[in-house]
């Protein structure tokens, strides 16, 4: 079987996943001419977008083949010693910051000392990743779109791979949408769905692999036509987040002054600061749309908040939970109203926007997440298998991708040893990955997505901080009360403003949010 | 800053943001997203225009009768496709080599 392949791997994507995937088939002595590695931009990375702040150290295994990969990155922009949380309202915020030592990974702090995380621009990142694999021997192959898998049996030519993704005449509407494909001969929809996946159909022409490794990303198009059991599927944004983003240049010294970051120096790059928020801000834009839009009136949008420093410019966004999308709000306005807040403006102001950009973010929670990752001579891994994570205090994802790479690589080893790339050799990921620390964060924390797709979080929770911290910190020569009667007074007020929040701040639903907040 | 410093109603300059991304745009016949807009007829809560980061989508919301898609401002994102509730979408990637090319990322 392996001499017969024209690889023994062929790995669909080169963000975070694949390339990790790649490296690490390199660390377990596959040769690298036997690896391709094929992505859609070109260069590698032009397609390729986070928010984005790298978590962890995963990369540290693999500094064989990225050697010095903190300092010689051109993508690997700051490391972080700054975090901060915020609430934002309409008239208030409320951010909690951290400054930590122990994170400039120089020694002596009381906590581990160690650089843990690191801005990062993925363009950029993700060119200089798929370069350094180059020079290790994989093949890079660029600016190649795959849309089609080679089956075993099966003549690529019985259908395209727009009959994969076009709607079928008779196709009903909602959940009963079907594709063109599902009219098609029974055998080929079998062989489609459960066929021996033997390589990839590249421009009508098949290049044979051993595996196929399926790391496309976010919007996985592959996993959604072969049925991985991908959770997105068309008209069904449950679960899934839109991230809109700015890249803002600022200068490097201006960035260093404006927000208290060190420069580099030859060991470390200069240090930054991280902050992300809960957005209670949109009031009047939801009004004016509930307004207007009958359709999806009283729908609050839940939305985040971010702002990274990078080198010399910094990222900014809004993340939206797709589902929680009104009529009558574009998400772009949303970035326009995020940038405009009190807190925000003048962190931004003077800078000069050089990048716009989107991205969906599969933030499913355990409950949606594919189930079907490995199928005879294909695996899937990094954010097409759903794999993000995110509490509100900590967002994982590029961790993870790089995590599920690793270990889906060790498998394929072990499997291009034995000759034996079945669904139930290459199952050994699956188990794997359960056993990791990806699958057992998400296991553990299993109601966050519940608390996070929680209206409180973006409609009274942000005020009712912002009000309370300005109140119990003031002096406008009014009788000091007690945190605790501040509290009861401010919930009182608010209570009696609207229906809404009335019933949001009600008995029972603190005790509900309590009983999933402290699962966080 | 407001008098009032609230937050009210925003419009973000789309045109001069997708104007920062690179493209290489593919011909008509390669368009990567189709859009049958005879299906978009009746919707009536339009939220491929809401959702779409690109402003690819216009309809009733600028007092069009018809749904207008233009797939040249596409930053691929994939939303028009979870969001569109009346199986009207053929969604692809574009051709290798075409579509956005981020810089920063």
């Amino acid at each position: 079987m392996s001499e017969e392949a024209d690889f023994d791997v062929i790995i669909i994507g080169c963000g975070m996943a694949g390339m990790a995937c790649a490296a690490q088939l390199l660390k377990e002595g596959v040769e690298g001419d036997r690896i391709l590695v094929v992505d859609r931009g070109e260069p590698v990375g032009a397609k390729n977008m986070s928010g984005g702040i790298l978590w962890g150290r995963e990369l540290d295994e693999l500094d064989d083949i990225f050697p010095n990969w903190e300092m010689d990155n051109p993508g690997i922009e700051r490391y972080i010693n700054n975090k901060k949380i915020g609430f934002l309202s309409s008239d208030d915020a409320f951010i909690m910051e951290g400054k930590f030592a122990s994170w400039d990974g120089v020694g002596e702090t009381s906590e581990p000392s160690m650089r843990t995380g690191w801005s990062v621009l993925r363009a950029r990142t993700d060119a200089w990743f798929a370069e350094k694999l180059e020079e290790a021997g994989v093949f890079i192959m660029p600016g190649i779109k795959i849309d089609q898998l080679n089956i075993e049996g099966l003549d690529h030519t019985s259908y395209t791979a727009r009959d994969l993704t076009s709607p079928a005449e008779d196709s009903g509407r909602g959940k009963n949408q079907k594709w063109r494909i599902s009219n098609f001969d029974p055998e080929i929809v079998d062989a489609i769905r459960n066929g021996k996946i033997r390589g990839i159909v590249q421009d009508g022409e098949v290049m044979t692999s051993n595996v196929v490794v399926i790391a496309e990303g976010s919007n996985s198009i592959l996993t959604r036509s072969y049925a991985f059991d991908s959770m997105i599927h068309a008209q069904d944004r449950h679960g899934i987040i839109l991230g809109v983003k700015e890249v803002i240049h600022l200068g490097e010294e201006e960035i260093n002054s404006r927000f208290g970051c060190y420069s580099g120096d030859d060991e470390r790059p200069p240090s930054g600061m991280a902050m992300e928020a809960a957005l209670a801000i949109f009031d009047d834009m939801a009004e004016k749309a509930w307004e207007e839009y009958p359709v999806t009136a009283g729908l609050v949008p839940r939305a985040g908040g971010w702002l990274y420093t990078n080198k010399d410019t910094l990222s900014i966004g809004v993340v939206i939970q797709l589902d929680s999308l009104p009529s009558g709000i574009h998400t772009y306005d949303m970035l326009a109203a995020y940038k405009a807040h009190p807190a925000i403006a003048p962190l931004i102001r003077g800078g000069e926007t050089v990048e716009y950009g989107a991205h969906l973010v599969p933030e499913y929670g355990l409950d949606r997440m594919p189930t079907r990752l490995v199928r005879d001579g294909a695996v899937v891994i990094g954010d097409a298998a759903g794999l993000v994570y995110s509490n509100g205090a900590v967002i994982q994802g590029q961790n993870y991708s790089i995590h599920s790479g690793k270990l889906a690589a060790k498998v394929i080893a072990n499997c291009i040893d034995s000759g034996d790339f079945s669904e139930k050799a290459l199952g050994q990921y699956k188990k794997d990955l359960d056993a990791s620390y990806v699958m057992r964060d998400l296991k553990r924390f299993k109601t966050t997505a519940k608390f996070l797709a929680d209206d409180a979080n973006y409609t009274w929770v942000p005020k009712f901080m912002g009000t309370m911290f300005n109140r119990v910190v003031r002096e406008i020569g009014e009788e000091k009360i007690t945190v605790e009667k501040q509290a009861m007074r401010l919930r009182k007020e608010m209570r009696r403003k609207d229906r809404k929040t009335k019933k949001g701040m009600g008995l029972l639903n603190l005790i509900r949010l309590g009983l999933m907040g402290r699962k966080l | 800053m407001t008098e009032k410093a609230k937050i009210g109603l925003f419009e973000y300059d789309v045109k001069n943001g997708l104007g920062l991304i690179g493209y290489n745009v593919d011909e008509h016949e390669h368009a990567h997203i189709i859009v049958d807009t005879k299906k978009c007829g009746d919707c009536d809560s339009m939220m491929c225009v809401w959702g779409c980061p690109a402003q690819c989508y216009q309809f009733r919301d600028v007092g069009l009768d018809e749904m207008k898609f233009q797939y040249e401002d596409c930053v691929e994102c994939g939303t028009c496709f979870l969001m569109c509730t009346d199986g009207a979408l053929s969604w692809n990637h574009p051709r290798g080599g075409f579509g956005i090319t981020y810089t920063y990322g």
